[in-house]
């Protein structure tokens, strides 16, 4: 038996197909605000939910490539610059061929860590206080969740229609303003 | 993937966790018993300094060096198979692809143990990183040795975070059918990973972003440990050549260390539903693809030091064949050019037996490789009069030993603790459960 909490309805889906035409229904219902638990990422479920557009974890990926670039060659050219040695015929003592490998490791290491941090932020991990509703172990398996948050009283008997008629096996949530 | 169910996959990856059977209780025993062998010798070479081993002048890079190049090497082969093959969209990296990453993880561990023995004092190893202090001293970020620092951490840090992102989900699976304080430890691991939407919008965008910063990785770690040596004036490392010809053997020893691992898991796991012959054929050809490429660069190396007209250039190829070090380059030929020929044969490269032997042999023969690159340059350098003959000491060997008993402890552990084949995608690539499937029956 699922979970819920006030103002929120939870369904279980035994199929994907079921499950799509669930989220499309309500969406067109004018319900928006539903979280889907699903075991494997579905690209069906994203293009639905979020119409194509990119997640930002983007923006910390350049952001933490570029950081890492610059102060990957600052490093190596300083710490010369702080210790100059008189190295014969010329050679120069910031030398760009020599630090472009710290330059290009640097990139790559902030890069990264910077896109921890974003995919940490943005999905809001550690995510030990979700809502009670995702956390059935049937949704890292072989079933779907949907969740329908933020519903009038009203409106319950409507969504738990669609549901109903989309093949959701699995209902609970504001069951008493309707009892 | 025909015929299985989300269900299924599930039921299937998580049976081996947790149930240790006298077998592998005595296989991961027999792990412990050569790191405890390896850290004994490591003791004795701590309390009475680097004379334990077999260096003398000239040789002073050995057994240690060439063992991590060698750990690097292997640790190749599982980001190129999650990173660039994930890239690529190639499916039969899917199956594979955690077991190759932990072994990664594991083989750059035991590489990263070399430096600091290898340098006889290893409570000063934290020297090579760039740390503010009192002396304002610097490292020479013109070395070699400071870029493959850089290069190797960087690889380290890069695949270990590729691999735990790509666990959390499979940990969250894990932890929805353990109970107790198991449970519990598996929630903290996964983050309390639920799967949501939003969860798994921004998990994908970054596990692609964390894939091509792991590609060009792939190509540069072995790239920069080459120069190690590329960069110096020794005769018989100072080629252009290094780069690709080394990069193109850790790819070549990785995939073999995948198989010789993977094969008796796929066995004992009965787990042929997701890792079989179909996947290791793939391996194999790749094998076979980069063996040649190797192969290929043994012939150059050896034909442009004939060809410079350099004595010395020549003088140390002639040595490495035909001199005090035959055996370690007969070795070297006839593991990597010659036995891996044999899956040109399709009934070899698809038999289990056939594909375990042969990455044996290659598993030996791309260490050899690395020593006969290290060992015959620098005893036979270029003033004749200080021409030596290394051997290496039993110390060396234990070290060693013990570096193979530390690789396998973490790998022994990791298959009974953590999911070996990657659930979440393999559902990827199952049909979903569909309404339209059940109404067609």
């Amino acid at each position: 038996m699922i979970a819920s909490t006030p103002g929120s309805i939870t369904s279980a889906y035994a199929h994907l197909d079921c499950l799509v035409e669930g989220i499309d229904r309500l969406q067109r219902a004018g319900f928006s605000n539903l979280v889907v638990t699903s075991p494997t990422p579905r690209h069906e479920i994203e293009e639905l939910l979020y119409k194509g557009r990119p997640s930002p974890v983007r923006w910390f990926t350049l952001t933490g490539a570029l950081f890492g670039g610059t102060s990957g060659f600052t490093v190596a050219s300083l710490t010369h610059a702080n210790w100059p040695m008189i190295i014969p015929a010329g050679k120069p003592l910031v030398s760009i061929p020599a630090f472009i490998v710290i330059t290009f490791e640097a990139t790559v290491l902030m890069g990264c860590l910077f896109t921890l941090i974003g995919l940490i932020t943005m999905c809001r991990l550690p995510s030990f206080d979700l809502q009670v509703e995702v956390t059935d172990p049937r949704f890292s398996d072989d079933h779907f969740g949907l969740v329908i948050n933020g519903l009038a009283d009203t409106d319950a008997a409507k969504v738990r229609q669609i549901l109903r008629d989309t093949g959701a096996i699995d209902m609970a949530g504001m069951e008493l303003a309707h009892a | 993937m025909k015929g299985l169910t989300y269900g299924a996959v599930t039921r299937d990856i998580l049976r081996p966790l947790f149930k240790p059977s006298a077998a592998y209780l005595g296989l991961l025993g027999l792990c412990i018993a050569l790191l405890a062998w390896g850290g004994y010798c490591w003791f004795v070479q701590l309390e009475n300094g680097l004379g334990v081993a077999g260096y003398q002048p000239p040789v002073f890079w050995g057994v240690y060096i060439t063992t991590f190049v060698f750990w690097v090497g292997i640790g190749h082969a599982g980001t190129l198979i999650s990173a660039i093959l994930f890239l690529f969209r190639s499916r039969w990296r899917t199956g594979i692809y955690r077991a190759a990453e932990a072994m990664t993880i594991f083989a750059v561990m035991s590489a990263a143990l070399f430096p600091a023995i290898h340098v006889g004092r290893a409570w000063n190893a934290y020297w090579l990183f760039p740390y503010p202090n009192q002396r304002q001293l610097w490292q020479n970020f013109k070395s070699p040795l400071m870029w493959d620092v850089f290069a190797v951490s960087t690889y380290f840090t890069v695949s270990t975070i590729f691999f735990f992102i790509g666990l959390i989900p499979d940990l969250a699976a894990v932890r929805d059918r353990t109970t107790g304080v198991v449970r519990k430890v598996y929630d903290i691991l996964s983050l309390g990973w639920r799967g949501t939407d939003r969860q798994w919008r921004h998990y994908m965008a970054a596990y692609g972003f964390f894939a091509a910063f792991a590609t060009p990785l792939v190509l540069s770690v072995h790239s920069v440990v080459s120069w190690d040596f590329a960069m110096a004036q020794t005769a018989g490392w100072h080629s252009t050549l290094f780069p690709p010809y080394f990069v193109a053997g850790a790819i070549f020893s990785g995939c073999a260390m995948v198989i010789t691992l993977l094969v008796p898991m796929t066995k004992i796991f009965q787990w042929e539903d997701y890792i079989n012959l179909w996947h290791f054929e793939h391996l194999a050809k790749m094998c076979l693809l980069t063996g040649a490429i190797l192969t290929y660069a043994y012939g150059v190396e050896h034909y442009i030091a004939y060809y410079s007209d350099n004595v010395y250039e020549w003088g140390i190829f002639e040595y490495r064949a035909l001199g005090d070090y035959d055996w370690v380059f007969v070795t070297m030929v006839l593991c990597n050019c010659i036995i891996p020929l044999l899956w040109w044969v399709p009934s070899i490269r698809r038999s289990y037996w056939g594909l375990f032997i042969v990455s044996i042999f290659i598993n030996i023969g791309m260490w050899f490789e690395r020593y006969n690159i290290i060992a015959s340059s620098l005893a036979h350098q270029f003033d004749p009069a200080s021409w030596v003959y290394y051997t290496p000491t039993w110390v060396e060997w234990g070290i060693m030993l013990g570096s193979f008993g530390w690789f396998g402890m973490w790998f022994v552990m990791f298959v009974k603790i953590m999911p070996s084949v990657a659930i979440a995608e393999i559902k990827e690539l199952v049909r979903p459960p569909l309404k339209l499937d059940e109404a067609a029956k």
